[in-house]
Formats: C-alpha cells, sequence, structure tokens
C-alpha cells in the first residue's frame, strides 16, 4: 500500500490538537457529569498503578470464550493478585464491530480476541499487519507450537496469539437414532456415509440437521468435505491458489459442493435449512429428531447441554472419498487472544498470555471447548467424542480452509452462495466464480 | 367509529379489537412461554403452557449477566443523560423557536441534519474524541454520548411545540422586568410539560435500549449496562432458547415495568405533546 | 447488536398538531408583539450547539474524509484514492442490489406500519370500553429494544411446523412458510416485524390527531346525512394530515436507516436477499476491513435520507397548506 502523504500526517497532528482543544471545553461543560461519575468509577488507569501498584488490565472475548477465560482469570488472581482482569464477551459480530473501531481509533483493549490465520477481519493476519498486536514470540510455550500450526499463530516468523489448541469439523450424531436405524458402526466412506443417510431416512428421521440461515453455520459442509477432495490430492493448493494458479471453480471444490447439493436433492437435509438456525439444528439432533450435524467440535458442550445424558452424542469424521485412505480431515485453530502492541499495560498484559501458555492451563482451557490440546502432557484429556478424528491429525489433516485465504470477504461470500445454492438460487459453476471473484479482491 | 352511544357496532367493533389485540400479542405468549420450559420441554411441545414451568432459566440468566451492577450502571446513564438533554435541548430549541434571524434558521436546519447522518459516519473519529477526552470507560463518557446524538430529536420535539405557544406568556413575565432566563425557567419550562414527557420517555427507551455504544465505549470496564450483560450470554454457541429467552424478558423488563406504570403519562405526554 | 443504529429506537415526535417542523420564519413573525427584541440571546443554543458539534458534527465531518481514501479501518496505512470508492459502487452488485433491497423494505414498512397504525387508531379512539388496555399493548413494543424484538422474531419465523408462527397457523388448518429462509419472502418478514413493533407508535401519534378532531363537526356531518365512510372521507381525514406527515416522515427514516432488525434476523441472507445499503455499508466496515469504502456507501446513504426527507417534507407540507 502506497505511503501516507504528508498532508495527512500534519492533518493529523492538528486533529490531535484540536482533540485537546475540544476536550478541555467539552470536560469543563460536562465537569458536573464526570464528577459524579468519578466518584463512582474504580481507578483503572495510570493514577492506581503508581499508588498501590494494582493494575487493572481489559479484555475483551467473544461469548465463546467465557467459560474458559472465567475459569482462568480467577486462576490467574491467585497468581498475581496485584492484576485484576476486567472481561466482557458479546457474540461475535458486535466484538468485531466495536473492537475494529477501537483499533481503528488506536485504542484496543489490553487482551482481545484475535482469530487464528489470516481471512477474517479479526484475524492475526489482519491485524498483526497493521502493527496492532504484541509479539508473543519470546514466551517459551511459544517454542512449541506444532509445525503445521504455525500459519495460524504466527506471520514473518514472529507470534501474535495464543490459541489453546485445535477442533475438528466432523459429524456430530445421536447414537440412539444410529443404533435404531440399524447403523453398526460410522461410516468411513462416502458411500457407505450415504448409505447410512439413507438408513436413516428410512427409519423416518432427518439424516442431517443443517442450521443454515445462521451464516457460519453454511460452511462446515464445504469444509469437511473439501480436505479430501483438493487436498489430500494436493497439499499445496493453498500455496498454487495464492500464487494465482489454482481456483475454486476449476477443483475438487466443485466436487464437494456436488456431494453437498447431493445430500439435499436426496432428501437428507431438514425441510427448509435456510431457515433452520444453529440452535434448532443442535436441538434436533440432542432430542433424536434428527440423526446428525455436521458441525465443529467446539460445539459438543451446547449439544450435549440440549441432550437428556451427555453420552448420547458422539462424532465422527465425515469421509469425503470412497477410498478410506483418501479421506482428510478439517482441523484448525481454535479462536485465541492477543495483547493490543499499545496497550499501556504490556507487560502485565504479555505475562497473563504467559501464564495461559502453561500446560496446565493450555490442558484447562481445551478442556472447557472440547479442543485438542495444542501441546499435550499426562494430564491433558481429549474428549473421548474426538478420539477418532486424532489419528487424522498427523498428516492427513488441513487447517480450516479460511485460515489461509488472503482477504475477509471471501468467507462471507461462501456464506451466501451456499445460502444461494440451498435455495436453487444459483449454479456451483457461479458459485464458486463469485468466491474467487471475491479471493482475488 | 360511533363517538356518541355504545351500540351493536361499537360492541362489534370492541370484539374485532380484542381479537387483533390477542393476536398481536401472540409473540410476547411465545416469548414467556418459552422462557419457563426447558429443552426437553421446548422440543416436545413448543408453544403449549409450560408444564410444569421451571424459573431454572430465569435463575441462570440472573447469575451469568450479573444484572445488579448492570442495572445500576444503565439507571445512573440513563436518569444522567436524560436530565442533559431536557436542559440542553429545551434551552436550545426555546432560542431557534423565538429569533426571526436567517442564522437561527439555519442552526435549526443544522440540528436536524443529525437525524438523517447514519451513525456509522462518525464511529472513528468520535471514539478518538471520547478517549482523548479520557472518558473511555468512564459512564461521563456514554452520558456526553447519548446527549450529543439525542440532541437533533430532543430540539426538533421541543422547537415545534414551543412555536405553538403564544408568546404573550413570555412576554408578559418580561413585561414585568424578568430576565429571559427567569421568563423561560419560570414561565415557558412548565408549560412544556407534555412534551417533555415525551422527549423523556423516547430517550429513555433509546438510552437504555442501545447496546453497541455501550459495549464499544464501557466493555471490560465494569461499568457494563443491561443491554451489553444480556448479549454477554446470547452468545453463538448459545442453543437453549429457554435460557435466551429468559435472558430477553429480564433485559427488556426494566422499561417494560416503567412503562407500564407510567403508561397513563407516556401516551398522554404524546398525544397532549401533538395537541399543543 | 443494536449494533448499532440511531434508526433502531423507534423515531417520533411530538410537534404540536398543524405545527409546520420546520417552517419559514416569517410565517410566525406575527405572532409576538413584542417581536424581535424579545428574541432570547444566543446563549441559551450554545451548551446544546457545542455537544451536538462536538459529539455529531465534528465527527460527521471527520469520518466523511474516509470516504476519499482506500483505509481498511485499523493501522496506518492509508491512500487518498479521489473519487474511486464511488467510482466502485456503481459496479459493485451487492450495493446496487442492496438499494433495490432498501427500497422495497422502506415501502413496505411506510405503508404498513401507517395503514395499520391508522386503523388501530380509529380502532381505539373509539368509545370502547377497552380503549386504555388496546392502547397500553399495541404500544408496548415500542418500548423494547429492536434487537431482542429480532431474537424473538427469528424463533416466532422459524419453519418448523410446530413452533411460532408456523404452528400458530397450522392451529387453524393454514399452511407454514419458511419465512426467514425463503429468498423472496424473507423482506418481507422483515417488515411485517419491524411493523408489529411500530404500529403502535404511529396509532399514538394518530390518535392524537384523532383528539384533535372537534365532535361538533363530526355531528354537523351527520345531520348532513354523512355516512361513516363519508365522515372519515371528508372529516377525519383532511385534519389528520399534520399527524400523517409526521408519522411518513419517520417511518421512511426510519425504514431507509433500518439496520438493527436486519442484522439480527437474516444478516442481509439468504444469499444477498435482504441486504439493504445500511447491512452492506456494515459489512464493508467491520467484516471485509474496507472502511474507506464503507464510508463511501454511508455518505450516499446520509445524502438519499436527507434528500428523501426533503422531498417528502416539502410536498406533505404544500400538501396540508392546500387543504
Amino acid at each position: 500500500m502506497p505511503p501516507v502523504p504528508d498532508r495527512l500526517r500534519d492533518a493529523k497532528v492538528s486533529r490531535a490538537q484540536f482533540f485537546r482543544l475540544m476536550g478541555g471545553i467539552a470536560v469543563a461543560a460536562m465537569a458536573p457529569a464526570s464528577l459524579a461519575a468519578c466518584s463512582t468509577r474504580p481507578e483503572t488507569t495510570g493514577a492506581a498503578a503508581g499508588g498501590s501498584g494494582a493494575t487493572q488490565l481489559s479484555f475483551v472475548g467473544v461469548a465463546d470464550q467465557k467459560t474458559p477465560m472465567d475459569a482462568l482469570v480467577a486462576a490467574y488472581k491467585k497468581v498475581a493478585p496485584q492484576v485484576s482482569i476486567g472481561a466482557s464477551y458479546a457474540p461475535t459480530d458486535q466484538v468485531q464491530t466495536s473492537l475494529r473501531t477501537q483499533l481503528g481509533a488506536g485504542n484496543a483493549p489490553d487482551l482481545h480476541v484475535v482469530y487464528p490465520g489470516n481471512g477474517s477481519a479479526m484475524s492475526m493476519s489482519q491485524i498483526a499487519s497493521a502493527g496492532l498486536l504484541a509479539d508473543l514470540s519470546a514466551q517459551a510455550w511459544t517454542k512449541t507450537i506444532p509445525t503445521g500450526f504455525k500459519p495460524a499463530f504466527q506471520q514473518d516468523g514472529k507470534t501474535y496469539i495464543f490459541s489453546a489448541g485445535s477442533s475438528v469439523i466432523g459429524a456430530i450424531y445421536n447414537k440412539k437414532v444410529f443404533q435404531e436405524a440399524g447403523v453398526e458402526a460410522p461410516p468411513t466412506t462416502w458411500t457407505e456415509f450415504l448409505d447410512v443417510c439413507e438408513k436413516i431416512k428410512k427409519a423416518g428421521k432427518t439424516p442431517i440437521a443443517l442450521g443454515a440461515q445462521t451464516p457460519w453455520v453454511t460452511q462446515l459442509i464445504t469444509y469437511a468435505l473439501v480436505p479430501s477432495t483438493v487436498y489430500a490430492k494436493d497439499p499445496t493448493f493453498d500455496d498454487k491458489q495464492l500464487a494465482g494458479q489454482a481456483t475454486f471453480a476449476g477443483s475438487g471444490w466443485v466436487q464437494a459442493m456436488e456431494m453437498y447439493l447431493e445430500l439435499q436433492k436426496r432428501g437428507f437435509f431438514n425441510d427448509n435449512p435456510n431457515g433452520t438456525t444453529f440452535e434448532q439444528q443442535t436441538s434436533m439432533v440432542a432430542t433424536g429428531k434428527a440423526g446428525m450435524a455436521i458441525q465443529v467440535s467446539a460445539v459438543l458442550p451446547d449439544f450435549r447441554k440440549a441432550a437428556s445424558g451427555p453420552d448420547d452424542l458422539s462424532m465422527f469424521p465425515v469421509p469425503g472419498a470412497d477410498d478410506a485412505a483418501q479421506v482428510w480431515i478439517p482441523a484448525g485453530v481454535v479462536v485465541g487472544l492477543g495483547a493490543g502492541a499499545k496497550s499501556k499495560h504490556l507487560d502485565q498484559a504479555t505475562a497473563f498470555i504467559d501464564f495461559l501458555g502453561r500446560q496446565e492451563n493450555i490442558n484447562a482451557y481445551a478442556k472447557a471447548i472440547s479442543a485438542i490440546p495444542l501441546t499435550q502432557d499426562a494430564n491433558s484429556t481429549i474428549d473421548p467424542a474426538v478420539e477418532s478424528f486424532l489419528p487424522f491429525t498427523k498428516d492427513r489433516a488441513v487447517p480450516f480452509m479460511d485460515q489461509r485465504w488472503p482477504n475477509a470477504e471471501v468467507q462471507p461470500t461462501h456464506f451466501a452462495v451456499v445460502q444461494d445454492l440451498l435455495a436453487g438460487r444459483t449454479s456451483i459453476g457461479d458459485a464458486l466464480k463469485k468466491m474467487d471473484e471475491a479471493y482475488k479482491k | 367509529m360511533n363517538h356518541l352511544r355504545y351500540g351493536r357496532a361499537t360492541f362489534l367493533l370492541e370484539l374485532v379489537m380484542i381479537a387483533v389485540a390477542v393476536a398481536f400479542m401472540f409473540p410476547v405468549y411465545a416469548l414467556i412461554t418459552l422462557s419457563l420450559k426447558n429443552p426437553a420441554q421446548i422440543a416436545e411441545a413448543p408453544l403449549s403452557p409450560p408444564a410444569p414451568p421451571t424459573l431454572d432459566n430465569f435463575a441462570k440468566a440472573w447469575s451469568s449477566a450479573a444484572l445488579g451492577p448492570s442495572l445500576m450502571n444503565s439507571t445512573i446513564i440513563t436518569v444522567a443523560s436524560l436530565v442533559a438533554l431536557i436542559a440542553l435541548g429545551s434551552f436550545a430549541a426555546y432560542f431557534l423557536a423565538r429569533v426571526q434571524t436567517r442564522l437561527g434558521y439555519g442552526l435549526y436546519i443544522l440540528f436536524l441534519l443529525g437525524i438523517v447522518l447514519p451513525f456509522q459516519l462518525g464511529t472513528i473519529p468520535l471514539y478518538q474524541l471520547i478517549n482523548n477526552l479520557g472518558l473511555i470507560g468512564s459512564p461521563a463518557g456514554m452520558i456526553l454520548f447519548y446527549t450529543g446524538v439525542q440532541l437533533p430529536f430532543t430540539v426538533f420535539l421541543y422547537t415545534g411545540f414551543i412555536r405553538a405557544l403564544p408568546r404573550e406568556y413570555a412576554s408578559a413575565a418580561q413585561i414585568d422586568g424578568a430576565s429571559h432566563l427567569t421568563a423561560f425557567t419560570r414561565v415557558v419550562f412548565p408549560l412544556l410539560r407534555p412534551i417533555t414527557g415525551t422527549v423523556l420517555i423516547l430517550n429513555a427507551v433509546f438510552i437504555w435500549n442501545d447496546f453497541f455504544t455501550p459495549l464499544l465505549y464501557l466493555g471490560g470496564s465494569g461499568f457494563e449496562t443491561v443491554p451489553v450483560s444480556i448479549f454477554a450470554f446470547v452468545g453463538q454457541y448459545v442453543s437453549d432458547y429457554g435460557l435466551v429467552f429468559a435472558g430477553l424478558v429480564l433485559g427488556a423488563l426494566p422499561i417494560v415495568v416503567i412503562f407500564l406504570v407510567l403508561q397513563r403519562y407516556v401516551i398522554k405526554g404524546f398525544s397532549s405533546g401533538l395537541k399543543g | 447488536m443494536s449494533v448499532t443504529s440511531r434508526s433502531g429506537s423507534p423515531p417520533t415526535t411530538g410537534t404540536p398538531a398543524g405545527t409546520p417542523a420546520a417552517p419559514a420564519p416569517r410565517r410566525r413573525r406575527a405572532g409576538g408583539r413584542f417581536g424581535a427584541a424579545l428574541s432570547p440571546p444566543w446563549l441559551f443554543a450554545a451548551p446544546a450547539l457545542l455537544v451536538y458539534a462536538l459529539v455529531v458534527l465534528y465527527p460527521s465531518i471527520a469520518g466523511v474524509v474516509y470516504a476519499f481514501t482506500d483505509w481498511s479501518g485499523i493501522g496506518g496505512d492509508m491512500s487518498f484514492v479521489g473519487l474511486a470508492n464511488f467510482r466502485t459502487m456503481l459496479g459493485d452488485d451487492q450495493a446496487l442490489g442492496s438499494i433495490g433491497n432498501t427500497v422495497l423494505l422502506t415501502i413496505a414498512i411506510v405503508v404498513v406500519q401507517n395503514g395499520v397504525g391508522l386503523l388501530l387508531a380509529l380502532g381505539a379512539h373509539a368509545r370502547i370500553k377497552s380503549r386504555t388496555v388496546l392502547r397500553v399493548v399495541f404500544f408496548a413494543p415500542v418500548v423494547v429494544s429492536p434487537v431482542m424484538i429480532a431474537f424473538l422474531w427469528k424463533y416466532i419465523y422459524n419453519p418448523d411446523p410446530h413452533a411460532g408462527l408456523n404452528g400458530l397457523l397450522g392451529f387453524f388448518g393454514l399452511p407454514g412458510h419458511d419465512w426467514l429462509g425463503d429468498p423472496s419472502l424473507a423482506l418481507w418478514s422483515i417488515a411485517g416485524m419491524v411493523v408489529w413493533q411500530n404500529a403502535g407508535y404511529s396509532m399514538v401519534i394518530f390518535l392524537a390527531g384523532l383528539e384533535g378532531v372537534p365532535v361538533e363537526l363530526h355531528e354537523a356531518a351527520m345531520i348532513d346525512g354523512a355516512g361513516t365512510v363519508q365522515r372519515f372521507r371528508f372529516v377525519t381525514w383532511p385534519l389528520l394530515a399534520p399527524a400523517l406527515t409526521i408519522n411518513l416522515m419517520l417511518s421512511t427514516i426510519g425504514g431507509l436507516k433500518l439496520f438493527d432488525q436486519v442484522f439480527a434476523a437474516t444478516n442481509g441472507g439468504p444469499g444477498y436477499a435482504t441486504e439493504t445499503l445500511s447491512t452492506v455499508l456494515y459489512k464493508q466496515a467491520f467484516v471485509y476491513g474496507k472502511f474507506g469504502y464503507s464510508t463511501a456507501v454511508a455518505l450516499v446513504l446520509a445524502l438519499f435520507v436527507a434528500a428523501v426527507s426533503f422531498v417528502q417534507i416539502y410536498y406533505l407540507r404544500s400538501r396540508e397548506v392546500a387543504q
């Protein structure tokens, strides 16, 4: 990108002066209100740090992070009693909006949610490229990040995000429904998978619950299939696509979309997937109205909460090929957090991340979200439901596709074209062409 | 439409209106029914009355949202903003309604411009401004924000109302030697009571319900407002309608209760505000 | 999520009936015997002007600058690109398509909300015993956050034949629909949700207008042998003109700027079926990381809203005067 013209820099200086001037006036005008507010306001800034040595760090995260973070923030209080962390959580869209604003205005929270890799406006690459994430490379845990995961954590060899591990995409299924339909074991090839669906359909249940009204759910079936239809044949597809030598429309993506639509054509989805939400999808599988849902393992706790017993549900890899050896799976680093490069309490903020990087805390964080811990020791636990994925994670797993996409427009385009395909409003060729156009922007 | 007596036609109209109201309430019925059910009950018969009803969802929503302190924060921010809006808005409107110059009229149009501007335009510069004032994470920043953002509409309401008031009241007071200030506070402002009611309720509804701004300015500060606390647990992965709906009921309850208690004044405030 | 908008709060007004919201100053000059000499000092408007300039005017003007840059929204990289963002818009199917959706959605909301609001007002104005309760019931959704309403309606609109609206329709033997999932229906479903929340608001404004209609006029018309319809057409309707002006103006601005409800209910989908100018400019800024382009879209939206409001006020006011 071209450098900022000098005139604009000058404009910024004078704007800062203007701010100060206006600030003085406004403070005077608002004095009564400010005073009233201050009297009830806990000290949060530098003044307090100088006095008692206490520091208040702010953390803004997405709602999915609340369970693990609440526990670890409480644990940190025992390790570092002088630091308190004020955390707030909100749905992803809202967090993205408020964080982008804060980052844009140059006043990010000390710690905040970061998505691994690239491909979204809150992803590590996009924020680190803007110079707004603190470099964590000096911390011990960063030395043990498995090689395959490095692109998710690192930009130009420096680590900018902490994440507790990875989750997989596969079929979350209801064991009872499978049993009643006479399914003995989870399928290992695409043909077997279709047979299983057929059996469940004959048993009078919906084989696959699909909540495509919730945008992020639309992508999961493609993501489950593309590792087998694209990456099993060409593990370097991402690099070729980045170099402009490969496209969605001219690759195994076509086949994956055809398989996606075949499931719909054969009546394996619930009616009206575009009007069905993630919540309804969850409930259909958990209560046995549907056999399975193709989902990310991080939502297992939610499915279990909705089920009568947590053991009703398990998970298996979706076999995207007829040769079982050619079945690959998607395994992506879960949403994590980073420290704002311009934080006034940078040392304390990165110290907290270092604390999260201790093995016992990686274990605790991963357990709370059913993730596979980033690094493992004797105390690491792995959710029994995802055990069937472990044989794949070594050399037949690829990160979630968007983590290598060059901009934040491809993923929302994918959401929209899948909805259009399900509604019969576009063709696979046009849909993938649209994704290719977004990719080139 | 017979204004004169309660005849058969009126009775029929009454029945029709009640039927419409019952149908109108259907979403509210669904909301409350679902909030009183556990997931299994919801899956089985979503719309039947809860049997037996459970308050678990409410207990869970209350504790995860930490609503006690949020209610306090929301109240402080809403009340202080309203006081500032009524004070600044009514004074400005008195000037704008009475001034005779083109410049004064231009100023009025300038205020109205604020009603059509999309908020997104100024989001980032405004955030920088509040930050430079040192008001991020403080209720004072929110009060400043709401006062500024809601002023155009407040000024619009007050100006329209004052224009329709006879000038003689204030003039008479001034002949008696009162200053503009005294004439306004003693004579004019009390006459503005109906429109002040309208200003109060409409701004209160907006400020109390606003979610994005407090998330942006107060997130992580310990001063979260009610909607911010409620939506903290209505996350991407929350699949439990009963719990979400209990949260929505809790979040909406304070403002609905205030409306029900004051409904006579609220609706009258509209009517008399409009009649002048 | 009030992700945001002020438009989320139902717009309103309480302008005294018959008083133009923005009359030329001379119209009322004759009103005061003491004229301009008694006009209050500028100081009265100064504090409000200061806060307004600080919080609204200055940031908006400072924000407009971004419309001529390629800023991503974060970081220091930024260069001026002149009118390139506006040229991009001309070839942007998503933005262009959203203009059509915005207009359709606004027309649907304006027509239905005011039609329903007027009927409710006529009903609740009659001598029926339940009128106080009815007014409270119909107005109540106005005070609830639009985001919460959207969450609720997402459930009401779910395609399950046993739940929500379909469950209710099924109870009466009517077929259900995929309200938000069917691309040809979704936009109208959103309009329905907005009308449900704001019809009571239009009703209250019409009610205030109706209360200003003197009973004597109706009595005189009855004596002249006018029926209910004729009395509405020739007595009530002309006198409702100011209330109608306010209602039309506010629902139009609200419709054009509508964001929260669309965003929470469909996020612009399925596909791009409910994408409006507001959701497009939101996505460009916060999802795609194209802040400069987003600001250009916002600017177009602001000009559009201002132009429509101006034409509307001008036309409706002249109609009022004519009557």
